[in-house]
């Protein structure tokens, strides 16, 4: 066993396996809370992802880490932070300013960016990845931190992959965040030492997906989490979100992460699915086997599995409210067999998945909206090229496909962005039939996604603001028409996730009001940074693109 | 039946002249395309001294500016009078720093106090001393300051909202249309609006709806950045002799930087944000306040303002007509209260809060 790392939190040691992060860190010693909000409640670790930004954190006196996405180290001064930082000068950091043009781009190093990258290296182009998380593998390969062995197949498969991308000679950048995208394509990116300026004659993006919430009154408390969240931490970290888990969702992710947490050791005292039991719906069952007879053998295996620890899924089941009294939080749900509620001490969230289209959108690629995920989807050619010349985009970023049909994408865009031929009839006919399983597998979990109308009045919209359903509905009254001007009255959407949680709601909500469905419009306006970016990333960007500027100059 | 005035141009100019029209017990009817509003997309910073940008970039017009000074006192007063009719909207006035990093700098800025209070601006000049005692949060690097004690900050957000609420129970009709013609009579658009009076507060939409003025209204591209909230201690508005910088901070804790950084586009888009402006704004705002840069950046976003000649723009386009028009020109988000209640009041045949004979529309009388 290698030794533990030693940091405090407060004041207080706390003992981190090697690799930790601060987040999964704190959670096994038993921390909740890790920051104020300016109402006074407190926040924790939500999306486990480096989205929600509501896990942030002091660090050695700079505010606004991410405890989820810093790594524990040795001697680390990390403490609880207020809603408003102190304006103290941070100790300085200075970034190295790097200009990139490699010929190939991969944002996001998952399925779908991984293979992309290898399948670009092997038609000769010189190709550079970067991934905004200090583990490999994406969403679906999840690598565990420090050097334990993989926890199953998938994990394996994933290492396998991963070193397969190194031996193709990708070169990987990992803690690096995308936080800008400008016309060109150009991206700005960072990580811990440097500034990240690249040019490149390609870009494929396969940025992923992050958890469509379940927005219900108590959904901020700290140990509350998304279902995805308390995956990383186990698969990732090996900690448990808490001992008592109860986990609600849609979709196999719920059920899989249940199993998880159960054979990590935690008591799931419920497991909650939206859609309706599948014994009901025979067809939709069938219709998955004849797509993928191997998958759906998976599902079963898993339901069994669960079942033989004593776990039901309750379907047609959804939460209702979170109480929270010290570490114990009371959650309700209603069910086809009514109301009933649980004392637990994490509750597992999620409801589907949102695209991370981010910079897509900001390179102004054609959007179009899908009334069954009710998400924007890009729009792709056969080779997964948007419309904007020399952008690709593959995997979840485009809407959920699962990590097999990113894989494929991934090669067929990989090729294609290094000038390579297109689709084979093979890699067709995979796609076709991933794409198959996937229509399948979510007519099985069909539910309908919840909707502001149905929220409780005290339910908030915008976890970063603040903002309860009453206030969007007051500034509705009030006369607010679109998107922009809801946020500019409310708030809505201003705080420091950008609007990654509401915004999807909100623009269902009011196209729905006005009789239509949304449009690309309809969301928030795509601006950057894509994330929260340093004032000292900047501070190192800047002679970089100045250097832009007396091109430009010079150009006449 | 017609309206007593019809406003086109739904900005702060727009909405404070049917404010101050309806108040007046007017019949008014406020239309609006909703397009790129400067209002919108400002900053919420109250100017009042000249500003050094404008007067770098625009040394013709200095004049103009200089001219317009006690306007700009008494449009601090109007939004201080705004503060408390519209039930708050985050006003401080704690005074504006405009910043001086050598003795080169110091001296433009005695000369331009020397100007500013021959104009009867309370300024003072403020040496590393002095500034320390009232801005510790600056950084090295400076010798000293001017102060000027009548400018401050509001939250146009709040602003914003505060005015569409009172509009709203004061019965102002607000539509949505865009209005391709005006005369005395109407302005037109998808629906005609008949009116005893028009008003147009269009900004960058007014010169093409008024042919018979010679007036410039192209839309000027700025950038504009935000940071997530820290403790409030940036109580002025800090502004640099040299540089292009407004900073300061919402009383809410984010910290607002911008000072006419470019963007990219027009009235016929969205304007879009350049990179090199977002760094180059950011890394001057983290020099010279450096206790900022624990913070991040968490948005930014680009709007179109519309300076036109630095003045502002009141009165019917013709003596006597009954179509006229309210600018605000430079700094029009600190302007466009006190120049839409001026116009609105000319319009209406009422007593105007300020004399707008300096600022008639004559000038662009073809
Ligand atoms: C939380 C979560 C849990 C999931 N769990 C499962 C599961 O257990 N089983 C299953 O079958 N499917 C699961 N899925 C779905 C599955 O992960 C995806 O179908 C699959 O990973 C798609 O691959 P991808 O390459 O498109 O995206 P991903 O694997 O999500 O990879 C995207 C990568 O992009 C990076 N990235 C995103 N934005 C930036 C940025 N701004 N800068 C730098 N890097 C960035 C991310 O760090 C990430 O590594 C999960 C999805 C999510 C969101
Ligand atoms: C990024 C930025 C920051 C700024 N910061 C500050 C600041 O801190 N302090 C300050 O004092 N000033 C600031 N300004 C300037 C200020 O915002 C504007 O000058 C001011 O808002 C102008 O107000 P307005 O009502 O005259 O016009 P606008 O707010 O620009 O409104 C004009 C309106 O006219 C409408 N319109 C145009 N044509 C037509 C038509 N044909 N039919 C119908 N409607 C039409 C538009 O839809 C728009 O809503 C800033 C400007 C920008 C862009
Ligand atoms: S939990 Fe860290 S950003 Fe969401």
């Amino acid at each position: 066993m290698t030794r533990p790392v030693r940091f405090t939190f407060d004041g207080a040691d706390i003992a981190a396996a090697p690799g930790a992060s601060l987040a999964a860190a704190l959670t096994a010693a038993g921390v909740r809370g890790f920051r104020e909000t300016e109402t006074g409640s407190e926040r924790g670790i939500f999306c486990g992802m480096g989205v929600c930004q509501d896990c942030l954190v002091t660090v050695d006196g700079r505010p606004g880490r991410r405890a989820c996405m810093t790594a524990a180290a040795e001697g680390l001064d990390v403490r609880r932070q207020p809603a408003r930082p102190p304006l103290t000068p941070p100790p300085a950091t200075t970034l190295t300013p790097v200009l990139r043009t490699p010929q190939v781009l991969v944002l996001g190093g998952g399925a779908g960016g991984l293979t992309a990258a290898i399948a670009a290296r092997e038609a000769g182009a010189e190709v550079l990845l970067l991934d905004e998380r200090t583990t490999t593998g994406g969403q679906y390969f999840k690598q565990a931190s420090g050097s334990v062995p993989p926890l199953d197949a998938q994990q394996a498969e994933g290492a396998r992959l991963v070193s397969a991308a190194r031996a193709a000679g990708v070169e990987m950048l990992h803690g690096a965040e995308v936080w800008g995208a400008f016309p060109g394509p150009r991206i700005l990116a960072a990580d811990a030492a440097h500034v990240y300026d690249v040019a490149p004659r390609a870009l494929i993006v396969a940025t992923g997906a992050y958890e469509r919430p379940l927005m219900i009154p108590g959904w901020t408390e700290p140990g509350v989490m998304t279902v995805g969240a308390a995956q990383t931490l186990w698969r990732s970290y090996r900690t448990l979100p808490g001992r008592r888990v109860a986990v609600f969702g849609n979709g196999p992710l719920s059920a899989q992460v249940a199993l998880e947490l159960a054979r990590g050791g935690a008591e799931i005292a419920f497991l909650g699915e939206a859609a309706p039991d599948p014994l009901r719906r025979p067809g939709a069952t069938f219709a998955m086997l004849r797509h993928d007879p191997r998958l759906a053998a998976k599902g079963a295996a898993m339901l069994a599995a669960l079942a033989r620890r004593g776990v039901r899924v309750a379907h047609g089941t959804r939460p209702t409210r979170i109480a929270r009294q010290d570490a114990t939080l009371t959650v309700s749900w209603e069910g086809p067999r009514g109301a009933a509620e649980a004392e637990v001490d994490a509750v597992c969230l999620s409801f589907g998945f949102h695209p991370q289209n981010e910079v897509l959108r900001l390179l102004a690629a054609q959007m179009r909206f899908d009334p069954r995920f009710e998400q924007l989807r890009p729009e792709r050619d056969e080779t997964c090229a948007t419309t904007v010349p020399g952008v690709w985009a593959v995997g979840d970023c485009c809407g959920l496909g699962g990590a097999p049909a990113a894989a494929v994408e991934g090669r067929i865009a990989g090729r294609a962005a290094a000038g390579g031929g297109g689709p084979t009839a093979a890699e067709r006919r995979a796609l076709a039939r991933h794409r198959g399983f996937q229509d399948a597998l979510w007519r099985l979990y069909a539910a309908t996604t919840q909707r502001i109308e149905d929220m409780a009045p005290d339910t908030l919209i915008c976890r970063c603001e603040e903002v309860p359903r009453s206030a969007l509905d007051a500034s509705l009254d009030a006369g607010c028409e679109d998107i922009g001007a809801v946020k500019r009255a409310t708030r809505i959407g201003m705080g420091r996730c950008q609007g990654r949680y509401c915004a999807p709601a909100l623009a269902g909500y009011l196209a729905r009001r006005a009789g239509a469905d949304p449009v690309d419009a309809g969301y928030f306006a795509p601006r950057v940074p894509v994330k929260p970016v340093d004032i000292a990333t900047l501070t190192a960007a800047e002679p970089l693109l100045a250097a832009d500027a007396d091109a430009d100059a010079a150009d006449g | 039946m017609a309206d007593d005035l019809v406003v086109v141009g739904g900005g702060i100019t727009g909405q404070a002249a049917a404010l101050a029209a309806a108040e007046a017990g007017a019949r008014v009817t406020l239309i609006d395309w909703g397009r790129n509003a400067g209002s919108a997309a400002n900053a919420g910073s109250l100017h009042v001294q000249m500003q050094s940008r404008f007067l770098r970039l625009n040394p013709h017009l200095a004049e103009n500016v200089e001219r317009s000074l006690p306007l700009y006192r008494a449009a601090v007063a109007e939004w201080a009078r705004l503060d408390a009719a519209l039930g708050g909207v985050e006003m401080s006035r704690e005074g504006g720093l405009m910043l001086a990093e050598t003795p080169a700098q110091m001296a433009f800025l005695e000369t331009k106090a020397a100007r500013e209070r021959a104009q009867g601006l309370d300024v003072d000049l403020l040496d590393r001393g002095a500034l320390d005692r009232i801005a510790p949060y600056l950084g090295p690097g400076l010798v000293g300051a001017e102060l000027c004690r009548d400018e401050g900050k509001i939250n146009p957000l709040v602003a914003n909202a505060r005015m569409t609420t009172r509009l709203e129970a004061l019965r102002v009709r607000r539509v949505r249309d865009r209005i391709v013609s005006v005369t005395a009579e109407q302005a037109e658009g998808t629906d005609r609006y008949p009116a005893r009076a028009v008003l147009v507060a269009a900004a960058w939409g007014s010169g093409a709806l008024l042919p018979m003025l010679a007036m410039p209204t192209p839309p000027e591209p700025l950038h504009m950045n935000i940071t997530e909230a820290g403790d409030y201690r940036i109580r002025h508005l800090v502004q640099h002799a040299e540089r292009s910088i407004t900073l300061k901070q919402f009383r809410s804790g984010q910290v607002v930087i911008g000072g006419g950084w470019p963007a990219e586009g027009g009235a016929d888009g969205t304007p879009a944000v350049l990179s090199r402006s977002m760094a180059a704004n950011v890394a001057l705002a983290g020099r010279i306040a450096p206790g900022i840069a624990g913070l991040r950046v968490i948005r930014t976003w680009a709007g179109l303002n519309t300076p036109v000649d630095g003045k502002a723009t009141i009165g019917p386009v013709a003596p006597g007509a009954a179509l006229h028009v309210a600018l605000p020109g430079d700094a029009g988000y600190t302007l466009g209260p006190i120049v839409g209640r001026a116009a609105a009041a000319v319009a209406l045949g009422l007593e105007p809060p300020v004399d707008p004979a300096p600022y008639s529309p004559e000038r662009w009388r073809q």
